[in-house]
């Protein structure tokens, strides 16, 4: 079974004036069929930390490995060939591509692959369906709504059918009842398919769905919990 | 799945790859059509130059290999007076000659109901059709059957209104004679034969009509397999020094040395033009920039490596270039059809030069290949991208709308780069002039390099302004400019190549045309009334004056007529143009083209004998100075002469021989003269002296009288219309470019609409704004123009510099500040007039414009 595993990862940006601690000595094992939370606040190292699972930016010290692999060793060609199947990651800014459809947005991952344009439909479509918008997938995102297009953003990352899930706020656009749906669905596919999620938030009520919580603080993987946390949980 | 048709590239579908294109011209249409738009200027002016230069000597040399068929020798005449006949059954004779065919060649003018036309008369035999050239081995099979008459091209017939069966005159040797056209040939089945400035006859009725019985200028001859150098050896034998041995088709080596001036300055046109297109196309990209860098950011995010991304990109940017490449040939190809067809005059004096475009796959490929490299260059930046660790560069960042804001110090790095490239194209040309085609593209590169400093000296100087001076569009102009970008260094660049191509051909020509007026005026001024056989510029054909000499001296208010020789002499690679002044000229050399030697002494030495004058282009060839002497391959043999001058080219490409008529009577052993000069008695106007002249000749439709300023008004028009495609080529590359600019700009204008309308939030009016759009254009255009003025004018020095080391043409350097301002005036104007419309559109938006998505 596949699992995402960060060992003393630090990871410091640098402007010149001064030095920004994104990511300092974190630890931290995500196994397959769990679905975990990162909670915290702005500026705490979240979104850094899905980078690095993403292979996106490498760690200045530590290692970040996925199924035995470590990322940083890999090659600019096998870290893209990473995200392009092995990763679902469901972007805050969503990223979508502007003046196409819902559909081809979400078939992106596939036809990079090398499947024809039919053939990554045809798998996408039953993922958008899934998340709601089976009767706006010819809707290009400008003539979708926020929400609409953070669901895009989801059924793009669902449907190479990753092996890792990595969501950076993916509810913050939606509203509290399909969030939940999209959270729900989130742990429903790693609890079935086995593989391990990774979900960035600070929305409380979000990481009341997920298996496991651990809350993130300038940097550092906070002791104990957060007491918001501990306060929801109770 | 696997489908040929849709092969996976670096991993994605073509099929995909195309979807991907489908969905960014759907979304950008505009910036697409813009960039597509520069690429097909830039090729409609590459094609447009290459088909004009292409065709001058295509269709010249298409007629000579139809002619010429299977031959690969001929005996060739020195002189139009050709040689004996008998030579032909001598040459028949030879071991391994396995077929020869005679010619006569000789410069005719026809005339008929619409008109007069010069052109080469061919009279040939039915042994040609032997030859099996194209344009001739229909004379003597199937439809035609040819027994006489004159066959014409349809060109010809056209220009002179004449039909088939109907009679024309033909004006030969200074006579008329009237024949019927037994023909007159279309393309197809004759190819080029339609369009050239030929007429084929009969070598009998030739020869009657030139006045050359028993006489060719030409044998054709095919050796049989293997034999050739044996045959060329007996040949030459045979011609004992007074017949050239030659390849058949040695007319092309020739042409092409007389075009070769043209072909070069062409040349740099045309690579200007690849310049602009590029320019522009990189500025119609420039403004998708971040839009792309974001794109390939999100691709990269998804998973895509860099061999996709750089597919997709290359994918993207061959069908932009193939697209507009094509619509670029159609256009070039109307281009050089509506503007660059005309054959230069003096050309067609000794070459016939048809009017054919000529079409090569191969000069559309170069066409094609410049649009397509072009449009790839353009589109890089994105892929600039993909440099390591920089995947997520373009989304994290904010990028502005106006291209990349070039780093601190670039301006300057640049600005030192165009100086030492400055520095190295003045040392490379003033060492090796033949570099200075080489050097005027280069001259075109610092020049763009400079861009940047002037744009960051502006910019600060803008700034400076605008802290002192009240003015509300300063300081959205001041705003704007505050960085140097890439699209206004490109959009600035446009300008200054348009402005930079323009200035320098078009002074270099404007030295030319002083040059040869000047040239032409001292050449005509020996005489007040000049009496040819009419068209001929270059005064090449002889003509029969059977006492006309005689009475033109004894005509009432004529003081002297003298007897003016000359023709061409195939000299090597060069057509000379052998100029043959009776001793009675007082300044056989013109004074003002004289570069090396003592006018006096040289004018001594020449009428002595022996001597002559020499172009420098030949002069340099074969070593030549002032006192050593050199051969020149006359009818009676090789005759040594002195070099008692150097001059220029005296406005012939190829070069020219100034010798004195006695001899040019001796050694080309003829009395016949090119031209009368006539001088009449003090008190007797041209108009008095013109009649006289025309009494004591009697009717003579094969000769004109010119006086000296008709002459020179007609070497004048010939000149300007022997230039005609240089000014074509510099006014459409100006008005292009204008073009290009406006589009450019106003696009880019076009697209800061919500940056325009957060100002009207704060209280600007669309005045105020509309206002300030023009100011900054003004600023961009104008700095554009004054680099490439600066660099025109430079260019300009160099460019003469070459016609006259390189070329040996006269073209005496003169600054024209008034053409350079109105070059400049007409770039502006056109820019602004285009600009003012969608800028005030812009000026316009509302101000809720910036508040939506």
């Amino acid at each position: 079974m596949s699992a995402l595993e960060l060992r003393e990862v630090v990871k410091h940006y640098s402007s010149g004036i001064e030095t920004v601690k994104a990511v300092d000595g974190i630890s931290l094992t995500v196994t397959g069929g769990e679905f975990v939370a990162l909670y915290g606040p702005s500026g705490s190292g979240k979104t850094t930390l899905l980078m690095l699972a993403a292979g996106l930016v490498t760690p200045d010290s530590g290692s970040v490995s996925f199924d035995g692999r470590v990322l940083g060793e890999l090659s600019e060609r096998d870290s893209a060939l990473y995200r392009r199947r092995d990763v679902g990651f469901i972007f805050q800014a969503f990223h979508l591509m502007p003046h196409t459809s819902a559909l081809d947005n979400a078939t992106i991952k596939l036809t990079g692959d090398g499947c024809t344009l039919r053939e990554g439909r045809r798998r996408a479509l039953p993922w958008l369906e899934r998340v709601g918008l089976g009767a706006r997938v010819e809707h290009t995102p400008e003539q979708l709504s926020m929400g609409e297009r953070q669901r895009i953003a989801i059924a793009r990352a669902l449907a190479n059918e990753p092996r890792l899930l990595l969501a950076d706020e993916p509810t913050g656009n939606l509203d509290s009842k399909r969030g939940r749906e999209i959270l729900e669905l989130m742990r429903d596919i790693c609890h079935e398919r086995g593989i391990p999620g990774l979900l960035v938030t600070h929305d409380l009520d979000a990481t009341t769905l997920v298996d496991r919580v651990h809350t993130l603080r300038d940097g550092h993987m906070a002791d104990g919990m957060d007491p918001e946390l501990a306060a929801t949980s109770s | 799945m696997k489908s040929p048709l849709n092969p996976p590239i670096a991993g994605v579908r073509l099929s995909m790859l195309a979807h991907l294109y489908w969905i960014r011209l759907r979304s950008h249409v505009v910036q697409e059509l813009l960039a597509g738009s520069g690429i097909a200027v830039g090729v409609a002016l590459v094609l447009g130059v290459l088909v004009a230069n292409a065709s001058l000597t295509g269709s010249a040399g298409e007629l000579v290999h139809q002619l010429v068929g299977s031959a690969r020798l001929q005996l060739a005449a020195r002189s139009q007076d050709g040689f004996e006949e008998r030579l032909l059954d001598s040459s028949r004779r030879l071991p391994g000659v396995a077929a020869a065919a005679p010619v006569l060649r000789e410069d005719i003018a026809v005339v008929g109901p619409h008109g007069r036309q010069s052109v080469q008369l061919l009279g040939v035999t039915t042994a040609v059709v032997r030859l099996g050239g194209f344009a001739t081995r229909e004379l003597g099979l199937g439809g035609f059957r040819f027994t006489g008459g004159l066959i014409l091209p349809a060109s010809v017939a056209s220009a002179v209104g004449a039909e088939l069966g109907g009679r024309v005159t033909v004006l030969a040797f200074g006579s008329a004679h009237t024949t019927t056209v037994a023909a007159v040939v279309k393309s197809p089945p004759f190819g080029v034969l339609a369009s050239s400035p030929v007429a084929v006859t009969l070598l009998s009725s030739a020869q009657r009509m030139s006045g050359l019985p028993g006489r060719l200028t030409q044998v054709l001859i095919e050796p049989q397999q293997g034999a050739d150098s044996t045959v060329a050896a007996e040949l030459r034998t045979l011609a004992a020094g007074r017949v050239s041995v030659a390849s058949a088709d040695q007319e092309l080596s020739l042409l092409d040395e007389a075009v070769k001036p043209n072909d070069e300055s062409t040349s740099l046109f045309a690579a200007i033009s690849v310049m602009v297109g590029f320019l522009l196309a990189l500025n119609a990209m420039l403004l998708t920039v971040p839009e792309r860098r974001r794109f390939v950011a999100d691709l990269r995010l998804q998973g895509y490596d860099w061999r996709q991304i750089i597919a997709l990109l290359t994918f993207q940017a061959a069908v932009l270039g193939v697209v507009a490449s094509a619509v670029g040939v159609v256009a070039g190809d109307m281009l050089s059809h509506a503007f660059l067809h005309r054959i230069p005059a003096y050309l067609t004096t000794a070459f016939p030069v048809g009017t054919q475009q000529t079409l090569h796959i191969g000069t559309i490929l170069i066409a094609v290949g410049c649009g397509v490299l072009a449009t790839m260059l353009a589109s890089l930046s994105p892929a600039l991208d993909l440099r390591p660790g920089r995947p997520t560069d373009a989304v994290l960042r904010d990028r502005s709308g106006g291209g990349e804001v070039l780093a601190h110090r670039t301006p300057l790095r640049l600005a030192l780069l165009s100086t030492a490239l400055l520095v190295l194209i003045t040392a490379a040309v003033l060492l090796a002039p033949g570099l200075t085609i080489v050097g005027g593209m280069a001259l075109a590169l610092a020049a763009l390099l400079a861009i940047p400093s002037l744009f960051a000296c502006v910019a600060r100087a803008l700034r400076w302004v605008g802290e002192r001076v009240p003015s509300s569009s300063l300081i959205v102009v001041v705003s704007e400019l505050r960085a140097v970008t890439t699209r206004s260094v490109a959009l600035a660049g446009i300008a200054a190549l348009a402005v930079y191509g323009s200035v320098a051909i078009g002074g270099a020509r404007a030295d030319l045309l002083r040059g040869l007026d000047a040239n032409f005026a001292e050449y005509l001024d020996t005489a007040q009334l000049w009496v040819t056989t009419g068209g001929n510029d270059l005064t090449t054909n002889a003509f029969n004056a059977e006492g006309a000499t005689t009475a033109i001296a004894r005509a009432s208010g004529v003081a002297s007529v003298r007897v003016y020789q000359g023709g061409f002499l195939d000299v090597g690679p060069r057509r000379m143009w052998i100029i043959a002044r009776p001793p009675g000229d007082a300044s056989p050399i013109p004074a003002s083209q004289l570069l090396h030697g003592n006018l006096e002494h040289a004018t001594r030495l020449l009428h002595e004998g022996g001597w002559a004058a020499v172009s420098q282009g030949f002069a340099a060839e074969h070593h030549l100075a002032l006192g050593s002497s050199f051969t020149l391959p006359t009818p009676s043999g090789d005759a040594r002469f002195g070099v008692a001058a150097i001059t220029t080219n005296l406005g012939w490409s190829p070069g020219a021989v100034i010798m004195s008529s006695l001899d040019y009577s001796r050694l080309w052993q003829t009395t016949q003269p090119s031209a009368l000069e006539v001088n009449l008695r003090p008190g007797i106007s041209e108009a008095a002296g013109r009649r006289a002249v025309l009494r004591a000749i009697g009717r003579r439709p094969g000769l004109g009288i010119q006086t000296f300023g008709e002459r020179r008004a007609q070497y004048a028009a010939d000149s300007r219309q022997g230039l005609y495609a240089l000014s074509e080529i510099a006014t459409l590359l100006l008005i292009a470019a204008a073009l290009a600019v406006a589009s450019a700009l106003s696009a880019a204008i076009w697209q800061r609409r919500a940056r325009l309308a957060s100002l009207k939030i704060h209280g600007y009016d669309t005045a105020q704004l509309w206002r300030a759009l023009l100011l900054e254009s003004i600023i961009v255009l104008g700095i554009g123009c004054a680099v490439g003025a600066v660099a025109g004018l430079y260019g300009h020095a160099l460019a003469s510099r070459w016609l006259r080391l390189q070329t040996g043409f006269p073209a005496p350097f003169q600054i024209e500040l008034g053409r350079v301002v109105l070059t400049l005036a007409l770039l502006a104007a056109i820019a602004l007039a285009v600009i003012a419309l969608p800028g005030l559109a812009a000026a316009r938006a509302p101000a809720r414009a910036s508040l939506q998505e």
